[in-house]
């Protein structure tokens, strides 16, 4: 099995109208032995800004520390919070910096970015492990459930959602897709990302 | 020799198999069955053409989905429709599904050491009328279910199918119970929906889209009567009936 | 050789002389035929490459150059590849020659058979497809395949015909078909010039299509010529040319280093 596969997990992230959802699964395995039910792998980056990392746990911890580290670098240089498109950048030359020795995760990227005019538009990303974005305008996926994940999200998704039906879409379409993936779900955490606030929950999902 | 030597003799296996991508999908109803499948047929990222159907008509009541290596399913299908023949001449009826869901697990059991490289859909109407769904694995095990995608795009079908059909991960309103079998309308607007996100999603699915539709005998017809371009199959008046429907998918 | 049949052996089961063809101390010691196991699984030896073939609106039209390659030696440059079975198909051949040849054999012997029926019927192109399909995929069961990709193409009834089968008994039909590198490089071509139009090319636009291809495969692929040979079945009957020489020009790769000869 692939290292990629090694501890499992899945990650997806979704725009709205006017909002942005970033959901993972709560799975820390060990090739077919489950360890964790509690095992986050999305982190905030800033208020309106989170990063989801699927793959090798330990290179989990190691990239939240690395990009914690960039980004307040960044945020004390530049005197302003990093922005999605900004970061999205820092992800991608991070990771290609060990192109011929990768961290064995595939990062995605959601938030609101701020526009010229003041306002906030949705924004998702994802790149690979060496860093190559995926810039897309309706969802991004990946993790042990990806092929899953596009599936789903395919027939599920439409344009425009409001948070509340986003928040229900993408929750339906991470449940059902990790309940069909051995590596992937006991439980899962969902943030919908809105100009004023993000709300976060936390899902009960089948233990098998 | 792994050191690329000569003094050995040099072994070259010749493979039997290939795969030829596509996906196929079964859905059961109360009084239907509903067999799809999409009609590209690929070898490595070649489409060989547009137009190869992998869902055929057995009888009035079965309709069988072969998905996999093609040659091994053109064979397979051959060989199955040979003995549905047999039978008739021996019985002067139709086998009845559940025996031809028996009688594909035994052939592909026959082959248990050089095996049909095949996943099989057998849709169509029990002899007590209910539409049923029998999946295989290309060595014969086999069960009855509601719903079924297979082939190349199954990972990305059977979540969607799960939630949609099963209601998996969703909840009844208070005091109220999911349907155990959705109307026929639901279910050509889901399979649809499949196949057209497998196409956007999956470079082996496209092209042409085959819906087989059993009713059961004696069964309305007027939620058929929607559908473009309609064709009815039935060889007999009186029985069950089979409808096809085909619709174009993108080519790209 | 050795003609004395005692020391063939036989397979396996040495312990006994069944017939007592020999005494016992005087049997020669046993060599069993079979012990390096037998040799089925081949290689295609002697080669030839791409077929073409399209519809069109009076019948069916392809082509293959006549270069049989002994890898990549040009070991053979006027082997004909496109034989004409019955009176309504043309059978074309990519890969292994020696199997084509012992096809074109199974060809003849299942024409003589269904003549000597004496009940006029004959077959078409489908019935001759099918019967190869069987072939192949019978011998590709036996591990022991013929090493071709073959297009079958026909008109019979005023209806055409044009399908495909190779050495593992995948078949299929379309509008166009090409084998070997024509699958890569002509079939873009030619389901750009075919698809939709099937039923109203004229033979002689549907021959343009065929000779640009085939000139593009000669640019293309190593193991071609630029000589090849046209056939087309209509309800006039088949009909196979003689070879045709290909007119090509080479003074752009003048130009282009790595392309042409190299001056410095």
């Amino acid at each position: 099995m692939s290292i990629m596969q090694h501890n499992g997990g899945s990650v997806i992230a979704m725009v709205g109208k006017d909002c942005v959802a970033i959901a993972s699964d709560l799975r820390l395995g060990v090739q077919s032995l489950s360890i964790s039910s509690n095992f986050e792998k999305i982190f905030p980056v800033t208020e309106r800004l989170y990063v989801g990392f699927p793959g090798l746990a330990t290179d989990v911890t190691t990239l939240r520390e690395v990009f914690r580290y960039r980004v307040n670098m960044y945020t004390i240089k530049e005197e302003r919070a990093i922005e999605p498109t900004i970061f999205t950048q820092l992800v991608s030359s991070t990771l290609y910096e060990r192109r011929f020795g990768p961290y064995f995760i595939e990062p995605v990227i959601a938030g609101l970015q701020k526009t010229p005019s003041g306002s906030y538009e949705p924004f998702i990303a994802a790149t690979d492990l060496i860093g190559c974005i995926n810039f897309a305008k309706d969802f991004v996926v990946a993790g042990t459930a990806s092929e899953k994940l596009f599936g789903v999200a395919e027939g599920l998704w439409e344009p425009g959602l409001e948070p509340e039906d986003l928040f229900e879409t993408i929750s339906q379409t991470l449940m059902n897709a990790v309940d069909r993936d051995a590596f992937s779900g006991w439980g899962a955490i969902v943030h919908v990302i809105t100009k004023d606030k993000v709300i976060t929950r936390k899902l009960k999902g089948r233990m098998d | 020799m792994p050191d690329g030597s000569f003094s050995h003799p040099q072994q070259r296996q010749f493979n039997p198999y290939t795969e030829n991508g596509g996906t196929i999908l079964a859905i059961a109803g109360k009084d239907f069955s509903v067999i799809a499948g999409d009609t590209r047929q690929s070898e490595g990222y070649s489409i060989q053409t547009r137009y190869a159907p992998k869902v055929f008509r057995l009888t009035d009541r079965a309709v069988l989905a072969v998905n996999g290596f093609a040659a091994d399913g053109n064979m397979f299908v051959k060989k199955v429709q040979q003995r549905l023949e047999w039978y008739r001449h021996a019985h002067a009826k139709d086998m009845p599904l559940g025996a031809i869901a028996r009688l594909i697990q035994t052939m592909l059991y026959g082959r248990r050491f050089f095996p049909y490289y095949v996943y099989n859909i057998l849709g169509g109407i029990e002899e007590d009328g209910t539409g049923a769904v029998y999946s295989f694995d290309p060595v014969g095990s086999y069960e009855r279910e509601a719903c079924r995608a297979a082939g190349a795009a199954q990972s990305l079908v059977q979540p969607f199918l799960d939630n949609q059909i099963y209601f998996k991960n969703q909840q009844a309103p208070a005091g109220q119970s999911h349907p155990l079998h959705l109307p026929l309308s639901d279910v050509l607007a889901i399979v649809i929906d499949s196949f057209t996100s497998a196409t956007e999603r999956h470079i082996e699915v496209g092209d042409g889209l085959e819906i087989y539709v059993v009713l059961t005998k004696g069964r309305p017809t007027q939620d058929l009567e929607g559908y473009r371009g309609v064709k009815e199959l039935t060889t007999r008046p009186d029985g069950d009936r089979v409808f096809l429907i085909q619709r174009e998918l993108k080519k790209d | 050789m050795d003609h004395f049949p005692l020391s063939w052996g036989r397979p396996r089961n040495d312990a006994l002389d069944a017939f007592n063809t020999y005494p016992m101390h005087k049997r020669p010691t046993h060599h069993d035929t079979f012990a390096d196991g037998v040799q089925r699984t081949q290689q295609p030896i002697v080669t030839g490459t791409s077929v073409l073939a399209i519809k069109y609106k009076d019948g069916i039209m392809m082509a293959a150059d006549t270069l049989a390659s002994y890898g990549s030696l040009a070991r053979f440059k006027s082997i004909q590849r496109l034989h004409t079975v019955g009176s309504s198909t043309v059978l074309g051949a990519s890969g292994d020659l020696s199997d084509f040849q012992y096809i074109q054999s199974l060809m003849e012997d299942l024409i003589i058979e269904e003549h000597t029926a004496g009940d006029h019927h004959e077959l078409g192109p489908a019935e001759i497809h099918e019967y190869l399909a069987q072939v192949l995929y019978s011998r590709r069961t036996k591990m022991d395949p013929l090493w071709n990709s073959l297009v079958v193409g026909g008109r019979k009834d005023s209806k055409n015909f044009l399908a495909y089968v190779d050495l593992l008994g995948t078949t299929y039909s379309s509008s166009s078909i090409a084998t070997g590198y024509g699958a890569y490089i002509a079939v873009p071509l030619l389901r750009n010039a075919v698809d939709g139009r099937e039923n109203t090319l004229t033979e002689e636009e549907a021959r343009k299509i065929i000779v640009d291809c085939m000139r593009v495969l000669f640019y293309r692929d190593a193991r071609s010529l630029n000589k090849f040979q046209i056939s087309t079945v209509t309800d006039a009957g088949v009909t196979i040319s003689e070879p045709i020489q290909l007119e090509t020009t080479w003074s752009f790769a003048e130009g282009i280093r790595g392309y042409g000869a190299q001056t410095q």
